[in-house]
């Protein structure tokens, strides 16, 4: 840090050592500390909370924190239907995954590389969904199955397929978007060394592009994952209750009588969130999440 | 490369298209008919819908609201956020990723559980409260549920950690050798933030701020579980519109009147940025 000249004199200087406390440098720091310490407490105590209400006894049947006493009975007390719709949202969340990279990516690659007059207007039709608020989604998509039955006799709407369709649609943005970041960035010059190598141009794009744009790949299956699996509105008009997603069940439990066997529910799925951030810091890196420009 | 692009494009183009026309086709056009009742629409072409939403002041509040607590919400993101994206960008220990990877696996987790956490931490008789109360610094307890405070509480936690995310790619593209220049010329490290990081940052913290606005805009579920019918935001009043009164024609109007405001909020947030920027280019 510069100081300026006159504050070098010795007087000023003996000040300084004499009252190192309160340097304007370490009230910055102080501040900064403050404030990003606050920061992270806001962010985190909901989960917190709901973390240490899942092992503690409820007061008069409901969820305190801080907890009177610790119990791990709630563990034991999730309902084989709380699992069964957590794997189900599981299920769900990973079929759109896979639909949306195998829509995605060619989607992508077309994007960037076709050379259209109007491409610009094929990228905001890719990002169309993004735009419209998810409760709208939700009851477009009502309607829509609504008129398709009246067709074909095929009703989507409580049905496993017509949530994954509404899910792809609003998690497809992701994927492009991400993997177009990717591809506009790459460099052309080593798919052209592959090909004057010999290699055909199939196997260019397997063996050398694929792998070359696979973090933008996986940045956008989490954001297409996380999108299906966080969804609440779309799923709400689209569910039954044979076939629900857990987001949905959770929102009807908070209306009624309140399980805390769902806390604990909610306590594995907060768990998972923190170790899928550690699975992908590790294979991927956390900068494939950051670039992706969602 | 020499493969055929265009055709990799067709099959997603042709489904995405479908299934946005269709879903919003068939929506939208719902709009301009009349609610004869369970769910069935009027065969005639008529305003009505929207002559009755802009008679109404109960709908024009709730887009009013929509639209204050949108901006209230983003606006906390972007004062709580821009400083600890600062610190976190510019911070070389290793504790920096670890911090930065807390926040991302915050926003993985869905707002439901959020909300979740809020009612347990707002509960009447729970730590909070009774420790407030204890000492005195509220007479009654603070609580969330029914009130527009909450519901902004809800909308922030629905976008904060996202946000900050966006504002840290902000922050990086920001050269840190700016700084040690500002500060080389003696600029004092107040000055340096206001004067050299901030105006470069700003078309960033607009975009991200931006992004922000349209997530509240269109911000369901902390609306609908904390707001518990008492706040009624166009989001929420569209579920209820369609789902508890069967209007269709309503719901579709209410949601063309949510689209709208939206792409005009972000229109003229677009053309302010870029007289910003042509000024600026002026007297540069």
């Amino acid at each position: 840090m510069a100081t300026p000249l006159h504050a070098r004199s010795a007087p000023a200087a003996q000040e300084r050592r004499s009252t190192p406390l309160f340097t304007e440098r370490r009230v910055n720091r102080a501040l900064a500390w403050v404030w990003v310490g606050g920061f992270f407490v806001f962010l985190l105590a909901p989960l917190a909370v709901i973390v240490a209400a899942a092992f503690g006894e409820p007061v008069h049947g409901r969820a305190v924190f801080p907890p009177p006493a610790l119990t791990l009975r709630w563990f034991g007390a999730i309902q084989g239907e709380y699992l069964t719709t957590l794997g189900r949202s599981v299920a769900l969340a990973a079929a759109v995954v896979v639909v949306c990279v195998a829509l995605g990516v060619p989607a992508a690659l077309g994007l960037v590389r076709s050379r259209w007059r109007g491409k610009a207007a094929l990228t905001a039709l890719f990002r169309a969904p993004v735009q419209i608020p998810a409760v709208v989604t939700g009851v477009a998509f009502l309607q829509l199955y609504y008129i398709v039955a009246d067709a074909t006799g095929w009703l989507g709407a409580g049905t496993w397929t017509g949530l994954l369709v509404a899910h792809v649609f609003i998690a497809l943005p992701f994927v492009v978007g991400s993997v177009v970041a990717v591809v506009q960035r790459f460099n052309t010059s080593l798919e052209e060394a592959a090909l004057i190598l010999g290699a055909s141009p199939w196997s260019t794009l397997r063996r050398v592009t694929l792998p070359a744009i696979a973090p933008g790949i996986y940045s956008g299956a989490t954001y297409a994952f996380l999108t299906s699996f966080s969804d609440l509105p779309v799923a709400l008009f689209l569910s039954s209750s044979d076939v629900r997603t857990f987001p949905v069940l959770l929102f009807q439990a908070m209306d009624y009588e309140f399980d805390p066997a769902l806390l604990a529910v909610a306590t594995i799925i907060i768990a998972a969130s923190f170790v899928a951030m550690l699975l992908f810091q590790r294979w991927v890196g956390i900068n494939a999440l950051l670039r992706s420009g969602k | 490369m020499t493969l055929p692009w265009p055709r990799f494009l067709l099959p997603p183009l042709v489904l995405s298209l479908a299934l946005l026309v269709g879903s919003m086709y068939v929506f939208l056009k719902g709009s301009f008919h009349a609610d004869l009742g369970v769910g069935r629409l009027g065969e005639a072409f008529t305003l009505a819908n929207y002559r009755k939403l802009f008679a109404d002041s109960f709908y024009l509040n709730s887009l009013w609201l929509t639209v204050q607590l949108s901006a209230v919400t983003t606006l906390l993101t972007i004062v709580v956020g821009v400083p600890v994206a600062y610190v976190l960008a510019r911070m070389r220990s290793r504790w920096g990723p670890v911090l930065l990877a807390v926040i991302v696996a915050a926003s993985f987790v869905t707002i439901v559980i959020k909300v979740l956490g809020l009612n347990i931490i707002f509960a009447a008789n729970g730590g909070l409260n009774r420790l407030l109360l204890e000492l005195g610094m509220i007479a009654q307890p603070l609580t969330i549920a029914g009130k527009v405070e909450g519901v902004a509480i809800g909308l922030l936690y629905f976008t904060l950690a996202f946000i900050v995310i966006l504002l840290y790619s902000v922050m990086l593209t920001i050269p840190r050798s700016l700084e040690e220049a500002a500060q080389n010329l003696g600029a004092s490290r107040w000055r340096m933030h206001w004067r050299v990081i901030l105006p470069l940052a700003l078309p960033g913290i607009i975009a991200s701020g931006l992004i922000g606005f349209n997530l509240c805009m269109g911000a369901f579920t902390s609306a609908a579980l904390i707001g518990a019918g008492k706040i009624l935001t166009l989001p929420v009043l569209i579920q209820r519109t369609v789902i508890f009164d069967t209007k269709y024609g309503m719901g579709a109007t209410l949601a063309v009147v949510l689209l709208v405001t939206g792409l005009a909020v972000n229109l003229l947030s677009i053309l302010l940025v870029s007289r910003l920027n042509a000024a600026r280019g002026m007297t540069a």
